[in-house]
Parts: C-alpha cells; structure tokens; sequence
C-alpha cells in the first residue's frame, strides 16, 4: 500500500497497521473497520452518510471506467443490489467488482495511483478518488493475501471498491474455466457476453447469467426472500426499508 | 306377637300343626315376616370400607367381582372378544396404511404446490426488479397476428393451421424434411418456432433466410440472445473472451446480414395465441383439444407471476422452479422442493381448470386473461355487485416450448414441449394444431452434427 506520507489528504496520523498482517499482504484494512482504508478514513460513517457515499463511490468509478474504457462489471453483494433495485443495499459497507485481465493490465499500466475529482451533485466540495493497483497483479495463482487486484478509494473518507481479476484457471483442463484469486470460480460463458444496464443510474455491465450466478452465491432465497439484515424490500417503491422504521411506524399507527 | 312368627319356645311338632292349620286358613302373603326390618344391625351403619383414600381401589380390586381387573380377564378370556379385537386392530392398521401410502402424499403434495401460490412472509419470485428491463432491443410479449389464427375472422371455414417447430439449431434439411412430412401449405399454414433456430448445426444462415421467406414466427432463444448480446458488446477490445462458444458466436455473427440481425432482433420474448374460435370442447386429458389460448416460449414460464415481472433470462433458461419460492433455476430439479418447471405450470393450470378454489393465490391475473371477461362485462359487474368481489379468474393456459434436449418431447395437458434432440442426432419434432384445436406430432430423424 502507499504509504501515508505520499498519499495523505486530512488526517494527521494513519490508522492503518501493516505489522499485524501478513508481510505480502499489499492492501491493509484501518484498524477500526475492515472497510476503511485507514489512510483516509478514522471513523466509521452513520449509516445514510455511509449510504451516500458508497453510491458516489460507485458512481465515480463506474463513469470513470467508462470514459477510460476498461470492462468492468458488478459481482457478489453489489450484483444482488442491482438484481433488487440496481442499488446499492443499504446495509452494506463495501461494493465488488470484477474487471478482465486485459482491463487490469491496461488499469495497471497507464492509470496505477492516478486521482480523479469529482464535483457531484448537492456536495459542496469535490471529492477525489485514488485508483491503486496491487503491485502483485500479474501473478495468477490464488493469493488469499493479495486477492483484490486494485482499489478504488474515497480519499476524503476512506471507503473504497475491492476490484478483483477475471482470469484463466491455470489449473483446470477446461479452457474455459476462469478463477479469481479469491478462489471463487466462473465458467466463461456465464460472464459473457456482458449485459448492460444501470445502476445508480449510470451505465453498467452485468454477467451474462446473473442470476444462476447470484442464487449459486447466495442461495435461491437471495432472489424471493424480502426480508434481509433487518431490512424489507417494499415493492411498490423498490426500496429497502430499514425495519426500525417500518417498526416504529406500526407504533404510530397503534397509538 | 304376630301370627305365623316362629316362637323359639315352642316345640317344632306344635309350630308345624299351627303351621298346618294356618295354611289352610290364611292366603300365604300374610305368612310374610319381613323379620329383616325389625333387626337393628350394626353391621349396616359401617361402610364396607373406611372412609378413607382407599374407596378408589374399588375399581382394581382383584377381591371384587366387578373390578377393572377382573371384568377385563373375563373379557379378555372370552373367545368373542379375540376376535373383535383383531378384527379392529387390523382395520385400524389398514386405515393408517391407506392414509400414509394412499391419501396423505398426494394431500402434503398438493398442499407443497399451493404453498407457493399463497403469500408468504418472506415474499416470493417476482417481487425483484431482477433482468426486467434489461434488453431495450427486446420484444417482451407479441400477439399472433390475427389473419393467421386458424377459424379466425380470416378463415371462417377453418382451413388453416398453425405448425410448431422445436428447436432447429441450424438443422436446414432436416427442417425441410419435416415440412414436407406435414404437407406444410405456404397459403395456409403458419410456421411458429419455439427458438434456438441457430447455433450448433450446419446451415444457420440457410436456417434464417427459409423462415424470413415463409414469414415464420419464432421465440427468442437462448442461442438468439446470446448472438445478439455479443454483437452490441463486440466493439470493446479489453474484453478478455477466448471461450469456444464465444468464438463460434462471433463467426457466426460475421456470416449474418442485417436482414437476419432484424429477424433475429424481431423474434420477441413471448408469442401469444389467442383461443381458437372454432375448437372443440376441452377435457383434463393430455390429448385434449387445445381450446384455451397459448403461450410459446423458448424454455418455460413461472405461473401465477406477470407477464411483465418474468425475468427473460429465465423464460429462454429455466428447466425447473423451487415449488415454495418460485425461484426458477437453468438446471434440471435436483432437489425435493425443487421440480420441472412444466409440473407446477400443469398443477396451478389443472386447479384453474377444475374450477377449483384459488382463494388466498397471488393474484397475478395476465393482461390476456381478461379478453373473455370484457365480452360479459354486464355479468361482471353483476356478479361483483352480487358477491362484492371481482370473481375474475385466470384462465388455464397451455405453453409451447422447447430447450430441454435431454428430457425430450413433453406432452402434457399444459405444455408441450419439442426439442426432441435434432442436431445431436435426436428428431426434429412438429405439433400441427387445426382450427377445431385438434393437434397431432410429427418427427423426421436428424444427423448427427454435433458427433
């Protein structure tokens, strides 16, 4: 990882700690949340701060990604959020996604360490992000100290997207099997071709069979089940509802 | 004294000589002592047990006559008693058999079916926006045109016929084949694919252009949308796809015109075929007339969820549906909960067709369901006014698929399924309805391409 001397923006002092991992391990987590970098970020958001960040952090990558034209798509808890309501659930502190071997090469080669400002709307201040690319992206075997190949991260507060790596199972026979360093394994044809759509209103590609992808991940229930980590999806307004709400509601209409 | 009372002072010859003479004087009833009375007896004030805790006992007692224990050896001995009781024993083994093997499964069955109509707590398939509206290009729901449907406006005399055909994969000859095997008339037939027209086989492109000429009517597959999602993607050069599939789509792809493009981005999701006008009356048999309206489909469809919340990758992969969450899956049923697809679309069709109860049923009514209902509008609203509900009901639908080679041909009363497996070798199969809704299947043997 940078170090914090030659990346730092507000903070006075790191909150990362490098000793307590493993010595290759190039991507550390702050040392009061796993989804921080503590670089940029000393507390843990409030839950809709923490909200609308992680929106305007995928937003930002996606649209940067666009214009620079690397094929990146959504994986994992993020593909679930764009399967409800293309957004990103509310619970959720950290955003996946997956880009191709070609793409991080190209990402690695003319974009490692660059920063992009954002002016977006409703903010006052522009907000900058750093995209780093994990100096051991050309090895391709599993490396479950360094599986995310890069990161996209808020420099102001320190949330950021894990980008991990499509590439070729070296291992199989079949050509078409591919792997990711974090052992999770994909048939090709199952990626592509992508799809497109949107999320967060701006435009995305999805894997070819999202959703044998999402209920082999998740579970069949992920994709019927509206009731997750105390919250319930309402239908008619597409939207998670957290069910302290929906529990202080009843309260109110009781009373 | 009274008379006739033994006087114990008195000799026994004399008490019989006074006998003797009052026997012959009195009527005997007034020999009648009725000494009983007059005895005070202690014994009578004592109950027969202490007045304590032990009176329960009356009942196991082994010295009493009338006891539990005692009346049960007696009838337990008595040879009748045997009898019944085996005889009882034996119905009641019976009947608990009967219920186990005969009536409970088919019971919990039905009972597991309905569990994924009804609302559940933790909702069910449909509510997701999931792939809705992820293709723009794409033509979610088509009705058939009106001037082919058979006994229609256009065809009063019910001359024509419509003819469906599984999945071809390229398989030019052997789709001409089996043309010629149901005498197919151009002016008065109508060629209605299921899709999966292309890919596999030998002759895609011949495949196209025969259907663009006869103006058939196809589905779109899962082999049509993965052509078309590789030609709107192929332009990005940082795509890292060296699968083999992937390279016999983009060779294909170079080998297509525009005017098969259009025809392949023309096919839509769902083609809908309204109930013949003319057909015969329906029985609940697999063989019955097909008089209600049709939906054919490349790979199968969710009952009781909307044509608009169906997610299109499902309608061109699903082989089977979890019968509790609806989650439909690519793959074939692995587990218990899980079934072909085309098992629940016949059960909640068979319930709609037996006019069965549908009370606490998502209510997921299709737009096409209320053609009939706008005829008797009047009625409706009567009956509504009657009853205070809506008693609008789905209406059974019968579905024309294909996509599942390895099962093969389906019949069922509710879907008729046609890939019989022709490019690797398998058949190439028809279903030739006519405008009374009869239908018969016709196959022609395919090569072997795949080999």
């Amino acid at each position: 990882m940078a170090d914090f001397e030659s990346v730092r923006t507000r903070l006075e002092t790191s909150y990362v700690n490098p000793e307590e991992d493993h010595p290759y391990k190039y991507f550390h987590e702050s040392t009061f949340h796993p989804h921080y970098d503590g670089r940029f970020g000393d507390r843990i958001l409030k839950y809709d701060e923490q909200q609308a960040h992680l929106k305007a952090l995928i937003q930002t990558y996606l649209s940067t990604m666009n214009s620079i034209g690397a094929e990146t798509w959504l994986m994992h808890g993020t593909l679930l959020g764009w399967y409800w309501n293309r957004k990103v659930m509310p619970w959720d502190s950290d955003l996946d996604v997956m880009v191709s071997e070609k793409s991080l090469h190209f990402l690695a080669s003319y974009h490692n360490m660059t920063m992009h400002s954002f002016k977006l709307p409703g903010q006052k201040r522009t907000r900058t992000y750093l995209l780093e690319i994990n100096p051991n992206y050309r090895e391709g075997e599993v490396d479950e100290e360094n599986r995310i190949d890069a990161r996209w991260i808020d420099t102001e507060i320190g949330l950021f997207i894990d980008i991990t790596t499509l590439r070729r199972n070296r291992s199989a026979d079949d050509e078409e099997a591919m792997m990711v360093k974090d052992k999770h394994h994909y048939m090709l044809d199952d990626i592509y071709p992508l799809r497109d759509s949107t999320f967060e209103g701006i435009p995305v590609w999805i894997p070819y069979a999202y959703p044998d992808i999402l209920s082999e991940e998740y579970g069949q229930e992920a994709l019927s089940g509206t009731n997750h980590e105390h919250h319930r999806f309402d239908a008619e307004r597409q939207t998670w509802i957290p069910q302290k709400i929906l529990d202080s509601k009843f309260d109110g209409d009781d009373g | 004294m009274p008379s006739g009372t033994a006087d114990e002072d008195e000799p026994l010859s004399a008490y019989k000589a006074r006998l003797h003479n009052q026997n012959t004087t009195k009527p005997l009833i007034e020999q009648v002592s009725n000494q009983w009375k007059e005895k005070d007896s202690d014994t009578e004030k004592v109950p027969y047990y202490a007045e304590d805790d032990t009176r329960e006992l009356g009942f196991c007692d082994l010295e009493d006559d009338g006891s539990c224990p005692n009346v049960s050896r007696d009838i337990v001995s008595s040879r009748r008693f045997r009898r019944m009781f085996a005889v009882t024993l034996l119905a009641a083994l019976l009947l608990y058999y009967a219920w186990k093997h005969l009536v409970a499964p088919p019971l919990e069955e039905d009972w597991a079916y309905k569990e994924g109509f009804v609302a559940q707590e933790n909702g069910t398939y449909g509510i997701a926006k999931g792939g809705r509206d992820i293709d723009p290009d794409l033509v979610r729901l088509q009705d058939l045109d009106k001037r082919l449907l058979p006994g229609g406006e256009a065809d009063v005399e019910g001359k024509r016929r419509l003819v469906f055909v599984g999945d071809v994969h390229g398989c030019k000859e052997e789709l001409v084949k089996l043309l010629k095997e149901v005498e197919f008339d151009e002016n008065s037939d109508h060629l209605v694919l299921v899709g999966d027209v292309i890919s596999k086989g030998p002759d895609n492109v011949g495949v196209l252009d025969e259907l663009i000429r006869l103006n058939a009517s196809s589905v779109r597959g899962n082999h049509e949308d993965r052509i078309l999602q590789v030609a709107r993607s192929a332009h990005n050069t940082l795509s890292s796809t060296s699968s083999k599939g992937h390279a016999k789509d983009l060779a294909l792809l170079k080998q297509l015109k525009p005017r098969h493009i259009e025809y392949l981005r023309s096919m839509p999701l769902m083609l809908h075929i309204p109930s013949l006008p003319q057909a015969a009356k329906p029985t609940h048999k697999k063989d019955s007339p097909i008089s209600e309206h049709i939906l054919v489909v490349h790979a199968g469809v969710v009952p009781g969820v909307p044509f608009s919340k169906q997610d299109p990758y499902y309608i061109m992969n699903m082989r089977s549906i979890n019968r509790r969450t609806h989650v439909p899956s690519a793959l074939h049923a692995s587990s218990k909960n899980e079934k072909p697809w085309f098992d629940v679309w016949g059960w909640y069709n068979d319930r709609i067709f037996r006019k069965q109860s549908l009370k606490h049923f998502n209510h997921a009514l299709q737009p096409t369901d209320y053609e009939a209902e706008e005829d008797n509008r009047a009625w409706t609203s009567l009956w509504k006014n009657f009853w205070g509900e809506r008693h609008a009901r789905p209406k059974p639908q019968v579905v024309i698929y294909g996509h599942d080679s390895k099962t093969g041909l389906q019949i069922h009363r509710w879907s008729k399924g046609l890939d019989s497996a022709c490019v690797g070798g398998g058949k190439l199969t028809a279903l030739v309805l006519n405008a009374k809704g009869k239908w018969e299947t016709k196959s022609v043997g395919c090569k072997n391409y795949r080999g």
